[in-house]
């Protein structure tokens, strides 16, 4: 057992300070690809053609290619791309938030795209004939019902978000799972990806359960 | 007073000619059921009056103010956007799904519109929709939401979400066909209540009692024409014309 109490201390501790980052990878992403999603889909849906087609072109490439790629391409990209004198050195951390943006918004779109062509023409129409305007309709009929619908495959969308946080290891940031694998091997013991296991379930159980409340929430309507 | 005079409405969906030259008057109090077969275009016809499908030819006036009009070159026009829109809110609509909005209670599905688009208060709006609820014989259901109510009391509330925009003329596409039986009469009875106060209705039904009774005109629509139209007694008793007749029969045979 290479682990004493005030090592394991120490360990517990250096995990969380991973934790927190791997935090503020999850919330920023949330924060950034729930709107850009929201937008996506509603271009992918009403937009002339040329959005229509770059929306569809951008969820396809989002979804049809691995995010650990996505994420050394936005790393890399403005290396290769720009000419010598206006590379820009891309902070790891900037770089991954982009990323896992532009990756989550893509699912989120095609989830609110689904959600919002649930809604029956019904509701468009007596909408308009009590004089609700274009926008009125869609924030205060429209969306609120797409909410409850959409909520279910959005939770398992935020339940992979907590797990796909561990990616952008792959780009030498200090989180979680990079700290508990150089732990693990710094001191060839398996405890680090068990604590670290742990705390990505207790993790995820803490937003089950907030996901859970909110869909209670809704649900006194049908 | 005339509240809706149309001329002369077409109305295609692709190389589908539905509407073929709809003419009709509304006074001010008066009811006015409209029959006819299936695909007749009852339906398309009371879309085009409220503007939920726009014309292809013709002129639709709501109290004297153009709603729509066609000019010689034959370009329908419809006016900006401002102006479209106060006609719009003397145009009430109930339809045969009822549409309420399942996350509103009853009380909001009510006074949202008058409270948004009508820029009434809360207080007023709520005031009103009580008032209107007692007459719908619904007190009990202010808080409730739409999927707790049977379909009747559904339609009832969105008759009265109509009312709440206080228009000047209602239109009704098969307020009861969505109905089981044992609930179009409440229903109608409601209806029947509102043509005992003036209220201006243009009411599509395949009710033939119904229309009968409360009705003072019947408009008889085949193929996207009015074939006739006058007194319901005389026309569904007498009909003059042959396929008024067959229609009528029709319907007694079934
Ligand atoms: N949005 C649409 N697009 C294409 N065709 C349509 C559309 N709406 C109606 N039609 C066609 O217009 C014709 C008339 O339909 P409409 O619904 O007005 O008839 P209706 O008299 O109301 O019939 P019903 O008694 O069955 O309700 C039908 O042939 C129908 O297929
Ligand atoms: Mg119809």
């Amino acid at each position: 057992m290479p682990y004493d109490w005030p090592g394991l201390i120490n360990l517990i501790l250096l995990l969380i300070d991973g934790t927190k980052i791997a935090l503020k990878v999850f919330f920023l992403t949330l924060i950034f690809s729930l709107p850009l999603g929201l937008v996506t889909a509603l271009g992918r849906m009403y937009g002339n053609r040329l959005i229509k087609g770059l929306m569809k072109f951008y969820i396809l490439i989002m979804r049809g290619t691995p995010l650990i790629l996505q994420l050394s391409f936005v790393y890399f990209a403005p290396y290769f791309l720009l000419p010598e004198g206006l590379r820009i050195n891309f902070d790891r951390f900037v770089a991954a938030i982009i990323a896992c943006s532009l990756n989550y918004a893509a699912y989120f779109a095609e989830i609110f795209r689904g959600g919002i062509e649930s809604i029956s023409q019904g509701q468009y129409e007596a909408a308009a004939v009590l004089g609700f305007s274009k926008r009125q309709t869609f924030m205060r009929i429209v969306l609120p019902q797409v909410v409850k619908r959409i909520l279910p495959p959005v939770s398992n969308e935020i339940i992979t978000l907590v797990k796909d946080t561990a990616l952008v290891s792959t780009l030498g940031i200090a989180e979680l799972y990079r700290l508990a694998t150089g732990e693990a091997s710094r001191v060839v013991s398996p405890i680090p990806f068990l604590i670290a296991g742990m705390i990505y379930l207790l993790w995820n159980w803490v937003v089950t359960e907030i996901l859970l409340k909110a869909e209670k929430k809704l649900a006194y309507y049908k | 007073m005339e509240i809706l005079s149309v001329e002369n409405l077409y109305k295609s969906f692709d190389d589908n000619e539905v509407l073929h030259g709809i003419s009709f008057k509304v006074r001010e109090g008066e009811v006015v059921a409209v029959i006819g077969p299936s695909g007749s275009g009852k339906s398309t016809l009371l879309r085009c009056l409220n503007l939920l499908e726009k014309v292809d030819r013709g002129t639709v006036k709501v109290a004297g103010d153009t709603m729509v009009s066609t000019n010689d070159l034959g370009q329908v026009l419809y006016p900006p956007e401002g102006a479209l829109k106060k006609i719009r809110l003397r145009l009430g609509m109930v339809f045969q799904n009822f549409n309420l909005f399942p996350h509103f209670s009853v009380m909001r599905n009510i006074t949202e519109a008058p409270v948004i688009v009508g820029g009434k208060s809360q207080e007023e709006a709520e005031k009103t929709a009580l008032e209107l609820l007692e007459k719908m014989g619904l007190s009990d259901k202010a808080n409730a939401y739409p999927y707790q109510l049977s379909g009747g009391q559904s339609q009832r509330v969105a008759i009265a979400r109509a009312l709440a925009m206080d228009p000047d003329i209602l239109f009704f596409d098969e307020p009861t066909s969505a109905l089981d039986p044992e609930l179009t009469g409440e229903v109608l009875k409601v209806i029947r209540k509102l043509a005992a106060e003036q209220m201006t209705m243009v009411v599509v039904t395949h009710e033939m009692a119904f229309a009968q009774e409360v009705a003072d005109r019947v408009i008889f629509m085949d193929k996207g024409q009015i074939i006739e139209e006058g007194d319901p007694g005389e026309i569904l008793t007498n009909p003059s014309h042959e396929r008024t007749k067959a229609f009528i029969k029709g319907l007694s045979d079934r």
